[in-house]
């Protein structure tokens, strides 16, 4: 049944002109739909794990206390300026190695390529989170704050009920964006063997020689993702619209 | 009490000057460089290469980001035409790149293109370093063309017919009045595409173009000393930053002079 879906489809695209027929090839793909699926959970994964970071990072740097503020402020301003890839390599081939080594060989270390993509993407995007929610609470009106102070509010709870709520709407569009930008970099994953959608399609076109074929399918996955992701933003944005407030 | 509610909130630490950063980074090498003067003295030996390899990300930065803006350029321009049919092609154009991840394009023009062209009986090499150059001018010039689009909406069109109204031609409206605008406000995120262009570069060294942390991963596995590879992907880290930390210094400075007019 489900070798005849994929039998018709590759006669299709054949007569587009187009070498789906790894498709027919069970090996081949399930190697293909477990990279599209290992590119949906790195995703899923990561994007929580970039938010409750940034939104931490975020506290921290508003938080007028320098040994808090400071070594944050460094780490943002360090994965903002140096490439993922150089971060990911690093945290790979050399943290990796440290803590292994730290354990008494590599074979102790329980950290998985898997681990270190989310980690070094999530942090990433992390950093990118916190600048945009900082600048959203740096904009909450001063009388909001003091109206809060007066009825009683401490500096935490002000932050709680009243900052972060206005700052994640103020900062939601480039949230958004920057959730587009991690859809993108979990492709990284692929320098490290993460079996994701990229790495299989490089083991399939090694052996087929169609690499447009997949590319067209790459491209429209990823076009699927952000356009969700956008389509979630701009459904969130709606619903946490406050009448009145901004513009 | 009052003077103290009254106080303006003062702001988050801002990000360090430029100097002070670069001066830090310097002393903690020195220092690890007396407690460590063998790995010291190898890092040395190989820094003409990976000084050579940093250029080429620096020359594929630069090609591929005027690639991409001259390429953008007329992609907003079309983006902005009144015909449907011109502005659709270069929409889509600009919604699936925009979308694509880099190192996916970088791999496509790797394994699409040819190593060699042959124009008439001449072959001319195409090596590997301008296929990925071309695999990240293909996103720059999206994103120029959304930067120029945004900039462009971004004057009131009461300016054009303020401008017809003083006698200027439409070309001229556009030369004196609405370009000056548009460079104000595209500059700034032109100047962040380029940064990100720059560590973009990076993803070169997985097609085996011979940029810094491919020539970073030759050095340690020629050495295969752990507090010699803990360095050398240091370099790398410090390489791209004291790249990118001044260009996005100077943005951040560009943003906030236009903002104040």
């Amino acid at each position: 049944m489900i070798d005849a879906l994929f039998a018709d489809i590759v006669s299709r695209a054949q007569s587009l002109g187009l070498g789906f027929a790894f498709l027919t090839s069970a090996y081949e793909r399930t190697i293909w739909l477990d990279g599209i699926r290992m590119t949906l959970i790195l995703i899923a994964v990561t994007i929580p794990v970039s938010l409750v970071a940034g939104a931490a990072m975020a506290v921290a740097l508003t938080s007028r206390r320098p040994f808090l503020a400071g070594p944050v402020r460094c780490f943002v301003e360090v994965t903002r300026n140096t490439p993922t890839l150089v971060q990911l390599m690093f945290g790979f081939l050399v943290v990796n190695m440290l803590i292994g080594k730290a354990l008494g060989g590599a074979e102790n270390n329980p950290l998985t390529p898997f681990f270190w993509v989310v980690a070094v993407v999530g942090l990433h995007i992390a950093a990118l989170h916190a600048e945009a929610l900082r600048a959203g609470i740096e904009s909450v009106p001063e009388a909001m704050l003091e109206a809060a102070r007066a009825v009683g509010f401490s500096r935490l709870e002000s932050l709680r009920f009243i900052e972060f709520p206005l700052a994640l709407r103020t900062a939601l569009p480039a949230l958004i964006n920057n959730l587009v930008a991690l859809a993108k970099l979990t492709t990284i994953g692929s320098a490290i063997a993460v079996g994701e959608v990229t790495y299989a399609s490089i083991m399939i076109w090694s052996q087929r020689d169609n690499v447009v074929e997949l590319m067209i399918v790459i491209l429209l996955l990823f076009s699927l993702i952000n356009l969700a992701i956008g389509w979630a933003g701009r459904w969130l944005e709606m619903r946490l619209k406050i009448p009145g407030l901004g513009v | 009490m009052l003077d103290r509610l009254a106080l303006p909130r003062p702001l988050s630490l801002p990000a360090p000057t430029i100097l002070p950063v670069m001066a830090g980074i310097a002393a903690a090498g020195l220092i690890w460089g007396a407690f460590q003067p063998t790995s010291m003295a190898m890092l040395v030996t190989w820094m003409p290469y990976l000084a050579k390899g940093f250029g080429m990300n620096i020359v594929i930065s630069l090609c591929a980001v005027a690639i991409g803006t001259l390429l953008g350029l007329v992609l907003g321009a079309l983006e902005l035409s009144r015909h449907r049919l011109v502005r659709l092609p270069a929409v889509v154009y600009v919604q699936l790149f925009r979308n694509a991840p880099h190192l996916v394009l970088i791999f496509a023009t790797t394994y699409i293109f040819p190593f060699e062209i042959m124009v008439g009986s001449l072959r001319i090499p195409f090596p590997d370093w301008m296929k990925a150059t071309i695999g990240l001018a293909i996103p720059a010039s999206a994103y120029v063309a959304e930067i120029v689009r945004g900039a462009m909406q971004s004057i009131p069109t009461a300016q054009w017919e303020a401008a017809t109204g003083l006698g200027f031609s439409r070309s001229q409206t556009l030369r004196w009045i609405i370009l000056p605008q548009c460079v104000k406000r595209a500059l700034p995120p032109w100047m962040n595409l380029y940064a990100s262009i720059t560590m973009g570069t990076a993803l070169a060294s997985l097609v085996g173009v011979n940029e810094l942390l491919h020539a970073a991963t030759d050095a340690s596995t020629a050495v295969q000393k752990t507090d010699f590879t803990v360095a050398i992907y240091l370099t790398v880290l410090i390489c791209f930053f004291a790249y990118c930390y001044p260009v996005a210094r100077f943005t951040q400075s560009l943003e906030r002079r236009f903002a104040a007019r």
